[in-house]
């Protein structure tokens, strides 16, 4: 029960669409249709092997089938965005916002996106400061500990 | 940060189904941005929108699951149903197609959500009275017979959309006050967050940041 980015597949749901992919690709046949459902449920994945496993059939749809564009460059935008691989998302939705601007559905998740980024800024930036406080404590005891060994 | 983002005490999750281009998403867009989208392209896969609403004097989260009307993405939006509280099913009433595709909907909603999953019907697009293809009548009766809320709306103008997402709220608040609802059960569609003003315990707010970049 969560946003757009952070909701993750139910393993039974991403198990039902990875058999059917799986049984076309050994009749070697495999439907737009079947690797989308399975690619759409691997990025929504919590491993991000899978996740990337979905950029790779999002990626290979995207060239071969021209129909379904933008619903693969939006799902390649939440794929990468979930890889934490932002500015490679905000290329996607860039290029599906040239294709139909004004679309609010990917405005709305550029801004989810751009807002995330700004988070995890601030929150990398606290913990590189959290870093350095405990490598000065460190090094502050080992000094204490030296001088008292040294007297 | 008074008006900070665990400021409710409950959240409940929604589903919207239905036909496409029944105005599915300008119902959505009308209830959390209070515009209407006039050139609404097709939903991908699913949106996702949030408000807070009051419901007898609780302040109530909605997480609500917009899914894309289109065929075939209906194999894959079929698992946003699982643990939804409230359903909201909508059709159109200047086209008899959306209408009586209902039975499908319903059914589906049935299997895949829980029995104290609110259901509530609405009839969109009521502003355009001249065109109108299904009578207020004929879907009333529908409703009552299928156990269904009901109300005819427009996410143009605006009417009744407040309503439906509001009455299906009551309605499953009455349902945990009542006990019919199991808070404990994984997939009741509600979750409860006792209200905690200030930071007075380290996990809530960590579960506070969570929501926070979710939405």
């Amino acid at each position: 029960m969560s946003g757009i980015l952070s909701e993750t597949v139910e393993p039974s749901d991403l198990k039902k669409f990875e058999k059917i992919y799986h049984e076309q690709l050994y009749k070697n046949d495999v439907t737009p249709k079947a690797q989308f459902e399975y690619a759409w449920c691997l990025v929504r994945s919590k491993y991000s092997s899978d996740i990337q496993k979905g950029i790779i059939l999002l990626e290979d749809l995207y060239k071969t089938h021209e129909e379904g564009q933008r619903d693969y460059l939006y799902y390649l935008a939440i794929g990468t965005a979930r890889l934490k691989e932002y500015t490679k998302a905000l290329n996607y939705v860039r290029s599906f916002l040239l294709i139909e601007p004004g679309n609010q559905q990917v405005i709305s998740l550029q801004q989810t996106i751009k807002k995330k980024m700004e988070k995890e800024g601030l929150v990398g930036m606290a913990m590189a400061g959290g870093v350095v406080l405990a490598v000065g404590a460190i090094v502050g005891v080992g000094m204490a500990i030296a001088s008292k060994v040294k007297s | 940060m008074s008006a900070g983002p665990y400021n409710y005490s409950y959240i409940f999750k929604y589903i919207i189904i239905g036909d496409m281009g029944v105005g599915k998403s300008c119902l959505l867009h009308q209830f959390t941005e209070k515009k209407f989208m006039a050139d609404c392209p097709h939903t991908i896969g699913v949106e996702f929108g949030t408000r807070i609403i009051e419901v007898s004097g609780q302040k109530i989260k909605l997480q609500i699951w917009d899914t894309a009307g289109q065929e075939r993405f209906r194999a894959v939006t079929r698992s946003y149903y699982r643990g939804a509280a409230g359903a909201l099913m909508v059709y159109d009433i200047t086209r008899r197609s959306t209408y009586n595709h209902l039975s499908s909907w319903l059914t589906d909603t049935r299997n895949l959500t829980n029995p104290s999953t609110v259901i509530f019907l609405i009839g969109n697009k009521c502003d355009l009275e001249g065109q109108r293809d299904v009578t207020y009548e004929e879907a009333s009766k529908f409703a009552e017979e299928n156990g269904l809320m009901f109300v005819e709306a427009s996410a143009k103008t605006g009417d009744n959309v407040e309503e439906a997402f509001l009455e299906t709220a009551k309605k499953i608040y009455q349902s945990i006050q009542d006990g019919r609802l199991d808070l404990n059960a994984a997939e009741s569609g509600v979750q409860h967050k006792p209200s905690q003003p200030g930071r007075n315990n380290l996990t809530n707010d960590q579960q506070t940041n969570k929501d926070n970049c979710a939405c």
